[in-house]
């Protein structure tokens, strides 16, 4: 036993040495797929190692608060604007502004955070599911939608939080209407993102009422029969801020990562998993953001009402 | 106490205060000082409010109390009579058929849940094949409590067959002997005398499935009832985080445990269960005679719900071109297993970290646990008094709740130097969630085995040392070994520990195929599994058919 914990302190000391030499430790948001191709492109152009922890939002959340004490991540990518900026209150990020984050939306770039790629919410709607296609939000209140909708849960899905406060801001109470309209048609809120699509892939409901539009391209691009529609009316945006931590070991490592990222080359990795690319000058695989109706949300005002708002959604959906 | 016996109590007592007693203590400030993570303890107990603002916490620990105890009932109709005939019957391949209910353990309670969902929900493969629609089932309090009910019920099998084998036909031969009838004997004897290990087996199931996050979390949240763990990870995942809040919760958690593990304990001291005397017996087994074939034809049934259907759900799945295409063979595909063996794969990796962990968990364990249940069964004086304290409690921390404490713990900031952010601190974290099954299974063990056989040896001239290494050793073996594989079974996809500590770069089988599940493919996910479940039953059945070889002597297990 004795034995197995000098092992184990020989390996973690001989760890926190190798740490010092060029690594990098990158902590993000989905997809899973981009984490890897950034860190392999970004290796091979510039020899430096990046270790890669890839989960979702509230996870690398709850992960960087575990380490406050001992931070381990450079860089971080997550799934939720508002996470940054309270992180940046917090004085945790380090002041980079990338030279080719020029190109990215002024409202998305900040002197401590600058979007990576770009999310929309819309309607995944199964063309098999025998149910005529919808075209608005308010459609999926339909006789011909009873039991076949489900939401992904504003509580452990940021966008679909953002959803609801976006919808709450462009229709005022008639948001909260819709929203009571659809629990009296039976729609489901079965979890995280993921949750809420997989039984549409499957047939057992037709249609997810704000799903996060790229995890949808993507699977319609594999072949399941989704189709992806963004209602006119409008809807919200997720930008995904990428950041450096002020505890950094390696900010250079870290700020040519993120010049990596929003490069050409990075930024084209980036429009292959039909998010939206962060900058307007590359192509993306999808509708850009020039081409959505885009709801704007204080996200300020937004996040102070966080539990206001989930309890309100809670109340009318999910304990209807 | 000789000097060597008292070196190896005190760096036993050390391992458990390292592993498990060290995250205790951090959540428990944690829980008592909400900005202890920030290294300050201001405003102590000012969180204590949640449990009483409220009452979603305590509804949530009475939905986790039901849960739990219908589990175990279900566990006792699926695990009991199977694990009777295999202790006391000759059954036909009862080896195989113990990999068989291994299965359940190496198959990600989260994957078996979607499985579930895959085949019982409206358009499910059920449906598709026979038009019958299994979703109101499922999606219902019996619905959770079946799946998880098929994840655990070989806790119970395992633990019965052993403790029934051990016991034996002798006792109830004896019974026999003087007039007893066949029933008579097994009430009066045969069931009596392995009362520790079936408590101590519904013990393992309550912690489990009170503790069990994957299957509430697929199938809960469509009932529309929380757990108290979906409750605390929700705390720990939903950004902003709530430590202190999931702290309280873990708080309410250990306690429900710790209160099950009195009960249990306070069961297997009042009396002596002892029936290895050490007289020369030849373990031989009744045959079935005419029962052979309802006999089998029970253990296929049980194996056909609680392996051949999850197992066939998870093949088919990885097997589909598109989950949306259904079932045809046009769209029966093998593609989405080439990101597997794609050479260097992350996949790959994944398998190799996951196989040395399980690995080096599954010894360590079985050592610090052999010899923590030596102590408190056998031990004297006050070694005994504090190992018996300290070994209740890697039985009371859920495995989230442990995982939490070893990032506040390993990550204080007066540690020279740590093993956080290195693997190490997996293999920390995986034996201290795992340490309850050694010790629990040879505790158990222990008691059955009379303490004489010992005191014999030493008359007979051999040390403390010696009488432990010819005698106690291989009598305990048996559940040793039971418990490492159960160990390795579940080391090998553990999941909440991996993704809350693996450091990054570092890829294990369940957070590979969480990742694939909540971020790539369903069906890539699917076939990792599908590989992992292959490769860790063909290790456990190698293992199983290399100690039937040695057969005969005492390794019985």
């Amino acid at each position: 036993m004795i034995r197995t914990f000098m092992l184990a302190a020989s390996i973690s000391l001989g760890a926190s040495v190798a740490a010092q030499a060029d690594t990098l430790t990158f902590y993000t948001a989905g997809p899973g797929g981009l984490a890897d191709a950034l860190s392999e492109a970004f290796t091979a152009e510039t020899g430096i190692t990046v270790n890669v922890f890839q989960a979702t939002t509230g996870q690398v959340m709850a992960r960087l608060e575990a380490e406050e004490s001992n931070p381990q991540a450079d860089v971080v990518v997550s799934a939720s604007w508002g996470s940054a900026q309270d992180m940046h209150e917090r004085g945790l990020l380090m002041e980079y502004v990338s030279p080719n984050a020029e190109m990215a939306p002024e409202f998305l770039s900040h002197s401590h955070y600058v979007a990576q790629g770009i999310s929309a919410l819309a309607i995944a709607w199964n063309t098999q599911s025998d149910t005529p296609r919808p075209s608005e939000w308010a459609d999926l209140t339909d006789e011909a939608y009873r039991d076949l909708v489900t939401m992904p849960d504003p509580s452990q899905s940021g966008s679909a939080f953002d959803l609801v406060a976006g919808l709450e801001a462009s229709m005022g109470e008639e948001a909260w209407d819709l929203l009571a309209a659809l629990a009296d048609n039976d729609m489901i809120v079965p979890g995280p993102n993921a949750a809420a699509l997989n039984p549409v892939l499957q047939g057992a409901k037709a249609v997810v009422f704000g799903a996060v539009d790229y995890i949808s391209y993507g699977r319609a691009a594999a072949g399941e029969s989704i189709e992806v529609i963004v209602p006119e009316s409008g809807t919200v945006i997720a930008p995904r801020p990428i950041m450096i931590f002020e505890s950094t070991q390696n900010p250079d490592a870290a700020k040519a990562f993120v010049d990596f990222v929003l490069s050409d080359a990075g930024q084209a990795l980036v429009a292959e998993t039909f998010l939206m690319p962060a900058r307007t000058d590359i192509e993306g695989l999808r509708p850009g953001i020039n081409e959505l109706n885009v709801i704007e949300i204080d996200e300020d005002a937004v996040a102070a009402r966080r539990d206001e708002i989930i309890a309100r959604f809670n109340e009318t959906v999910i304990e209807r | 106490m000789p000097k060597t016996a008292s070196l190896v109590t005190a760096a036993a007592a050390l391992a458990l205060i390292v592993l498990v007693g060290l995250p205790v203590l951090f959540i428990l400030l944690q829980a008592i000082f909400p900005e202890f993570a920030r290294g300050s303890f201001a405003e102590p107990f000012s969180k204590l409010a949640i449990i009483t603002e409220n009452d979603r916490l305590l509804t949530q620990a009475r939905n986790t109390l039901m849960l739990a105890f219908v589990v175990i009932i279900g566990c006792l109709i699926f695990g009991l009579p199977i694990g009777i005939i295999r202790g006391l019957y000759d059954v036909p391949g009862a080896r195989i058929w113990d990999v068989v209910f291994l299965v359940p353990f190496l198959i990600p309670p989260f994957i078996a849940a979607i499985a579930w969902m895959m085949t019982l929900q409206p358009r499910g493969y059920l449906e598709q094949l026979t038009g019958i629609d299994l979703g109101r089932f499922l999606f219902s309090f019996v619905g959770v409590a079946f799946v998880m009910t098929l994840n655990l019920f070989p806790l119970v099998y395992f633990a019965v067959s052993r403790a029934f084998e051990a016991v034996g036909g002798r006792f109830a031969a004896a019974a026999r002997v003087h007039g007893a009838g066949p029933w008579r004997a097994f009430l009066i004897i045969t069931l009596p005398l392995s009362i520790p290990a079936i408590a101590a087996s519904l013990l393992i199931v309550f912690a489990m499935s009170i503790e069990e996050f994957g299957t509430p979390a697929a199938l809960a949240a469509r009932t529309g009832f929380e757990v108290l763990v979906t409750g605390i990870y929700t705390r720990l995942s939903d950004w902003p985080i709530d430590l202190s809040g999931a702290a309280l919760g873990s708080v309410m958690l250990m306690a429900l445990v710790l209160a099950a593990f009195m009960l249990q304990n306070w069961i297997a001291t009042r009396r002596s269960y002892i029936s290895q005397t050490g007289k020369p017996a030849e373990i031989e087994k009744a045959q079935l005679g005419p029962w052979r074939w309802p006999v089998l034809a029970l253990f296929w049934l049980v194996a056909l719900i609680g392996v051949v259907i999850p197992l066939a759900a998870i093949l088919v799945t990885s097997l589909l071109g598109t989950i949306s295409g259904g079932l045809t063979l046009g769209n029966l595909d093998l593609r989405h297993y080439a990101p597997l063996f794609s050479p260097g794969s992350r996949a790959a990796q994944a398998l190799m970290t996951s196989g040395w962990l399980a690995l080096a968990t599954a010894f360590a364990t079985a050592m610090i646990g052999g010899i923590v249940a030596y102590i408190v069964v056998r031990g004297t004086g006050r070694g005994r008094a504090v190992m018996d304290g300290l070994s209740v409690l890697p039985n009371a921390i859920p495995a989230i709740v442990l995982a939490v404490g070893v990032i506040l713990a390993w990550n204080s900031p007066f540690l020279p130097i740590t093993l956080y952010g290195t693997a190490a601190i997996l293999l920390v974290a995986y034996i201290g969630i795992l340490l309850p099954y050694p010790i629990r299974y040879a505790v158990a063990r222990l008691r059955q085995i009379s303490g004489s056989l010992d005191d014999a040896a030493r008359v007979a001239g051999a040390s403390q040392g010696r009488a432990m290494q010819h005698v106690t050793l291989p009598l305990m073996a048996p559940s040793l070994i039971a418990a490492m594989m159960l160990v390795f079974a579940i080391a090998s996809r553990e999941l909440v520990a991996s993704i809350m500590l693996a450091p990054a770069g570092m890829r294990t089988v369940g957070t590979f195929v969480f990742a694939q599940f909540e971020q790539g493919s369903v069906q890539t996910g699917m076939a990792m599994s599908v590989v992992a479940i292959t490769l860790t039953s063909g290790i456990l059945l190698a293992v199983n058919l290399w100690l039937a070889r040695r057969g005969g002597n005492a390794f019985t297990g």
